[in-house]
């Protein structure tokens, strides 16, 4: 599970609802939130937050050799076993690639469909959604440099007449770790050349 | 012992006298001090002990005499015995501290008793005026200033290792030399000066990671590679060496761009 997140617009949900939004006083029971991403991705995971929806549908747009083409990738798939219950209803989800009826790649747009059949619940959504793209081969976790020259040489290197390489980097060792003992030892314990009762004079800077 | 008698005077028993005089503390202090600093001579640091104890406990002792007493002192442990060398530390603060009036939240050891330490420290570490006059100049304190304790330990600390490093530093020259009586080669001197470089300024981290790092690159096996990549331009004979004080002030630069200048 990759840790990195896909930035993405969220908009707000914008309900269904047979008749005039306004003066009809019935709550909708379905939901879509548009999520658009700044660049095409190759979908690995979508992870969210439940708030009491029972049932996801997700529709894709996919850029396809210029054209925009929506699919579905998922379709009704259950969040609440039981509509009417708490049951899953704040429980945290992740729809894998392997889930999903169609090939989430180019995704530019991502289109949620909430549905709540039922009449208990006033609101509800899904909420702390993030969209997770595939790992690319080449780009793995940042590996120091130094850890891939510990293998050594294979050829034997011609040390003729050169100094003893055990010595000379015993030697080296020891000089090194000198010199760490002498930085580790330094404070930020000052004399307080430039101080005048705590605050700096600039009459006193010398030019030593 | 024959108990003697004088007129008037009441007699002591044995234990009486030493625990009057504090003998046995005397010597206990003495013995544990010995055992501490193990000395090759261990009756002449005995004796060195006892000279020192009787003039601290005179008035007025003159800065000559404090700064030699603090330096005998700090003689006592290798710096790499911490603790010791510490307790050392603090000892010698305390005599060069004396007699200071204490000014408000200004304690501490003059600047001119300061910078005189450091000097005789360098000195008795075998380094030249020369070597240990860029380090010097940036530890040492102006006469008029007065130095704490923490500034104290660390330019003490400081010239110890400094000493220690240039006896390496000398070392590592010999070892780089192909003979004793003639000069090594330029360009495998700075192969080797450069490897310790390199390790030196290993990138900020976290602390073991940057230590794995830099003694990755100070390995057997990295120094003989970057000996070998040298090796052909030394083998041409050019005649072009190193002398040995030159690549001891190349080290030392190495070592003094490291430390903090006081201010």
């Amino acid at each position: 599970m990759s840790a990195n997140a896909v930035s993405c617009t969220i908009k707000s949900p914008v309900a269904l609802q047979i008749g005039d939004a306004v003066s009809d006083s019935s709550r909708p029971g379905v939901y879509i939130t548009d999520i658009t991403l700044a660049e095409p991705v190759n979908i690995q995971e979508i992870s969210f937050k439940n708030y009491y929806t029972a049932y996801l549908t997700v529709r894709l747009q996919r850029r396809e050799d210029g054209s925009a083409k929506w699919v579905t990738c998922l379709r009704n798939y259950c969040l609440m076993s039981n509509p009417h219950a708490e049951d899953g209803s704040h429980d945290y989800f992740s729809i894998y690639r392997h889930q999903m009826l169609t090939e989430p790649d180019n995704v530019t747009t991502v289109r949620l469909i909430l549905r709540q059949p039922s009449s208990e619940w006033l609101n509800f959504s899904i909420e702390e959604i993030n969209i997770h793209p595939c790992a690319k081969e080449d780009s793995e976790r940042d590996v120091p440099a130094w850890i891939s020259t510990l293998t050594p040489v294979e050829e034997p290197l011609d040390l003729n007449g050169l100094p003893d390489p055990e010595t000379v980097s015993s030697s080296i060792q020891q000089m090194w770790a000198l010199t760490e003992i002498m930085q580790a030892s330094q404070t930020a314990a000052s004399i307080g050349r430039f101080d005048v009762e705590g605050s700096y004079d600039v009459k006193l800077l010398s030019y030593t | 012992m024959a108990e003697k008698r004088r007129a008037g005077v009441a007699i002591m028993s044995d234990e009486q006298l030493l625990s009057q005089a504090g003998v046995s503390a005397l010597l206990r202090g003495a013995l544990l001090r010995l055992l501490e600093c193990r000395p090759e001579d261990p009756v002449g640091f005995l004796a060195e002990h006892f000279a020192h104890l009787s003039s601290e406990a005179e008035d007025g002792a003159s800065e000559r005499q404090s700064v030699s007493r603090a330096l005998w002192h700090l003689s006592l442990a290798h710096h790499s015995h911490r603790s010791a060398f510490n307790n050392n530390v603090r000892v010698a603060y305390e005599l060069l501290t004396q007699g200071v009036p204490r000014r408000l939240g200004a304690g501490g050891v003059r600047g001119r008793l300061y910078s005189e330490m450091l000097r005789c420290l360098c000195s008795e570490g075998g380094l030249s005026g020369s070597t240990a006059a860029p380090l010097l100049r940036r530890i040492q304190s102006h006469d008029y200033e007065s130095v704490p304790f923490e500034l104290f330990r660390q330019g003490v600390l400081t010239c110890a290792v400094f000493a220690d490093y240039i006896r390496k530093s000398q070392c590592l020259y010999a070892a780089v030399a192909s003979a004793p009586d003639r000069p090594a080669e330029r360009t495998l001197c700075q192969a080797v000066l450069s490897t310790l470089r390199e390790a030196l300024e290993t990138a900020d981290g976290a602390d073991v990671a940057r230590y794995l790092e830099a003694s990755a690159k100070i390995s057997p096996a990295k120094v003989a590679q970057a000996m070998a990549e040298v090796q052909p331009r030394a083998q041409r004979h050019d005649g072009l060496t190193m002398d040995a004080q030159e690549f001891e002030d190349a080290a030392a630069a190495l070592f003094i761009a490291r430390v903090r200048t006081v201010s």
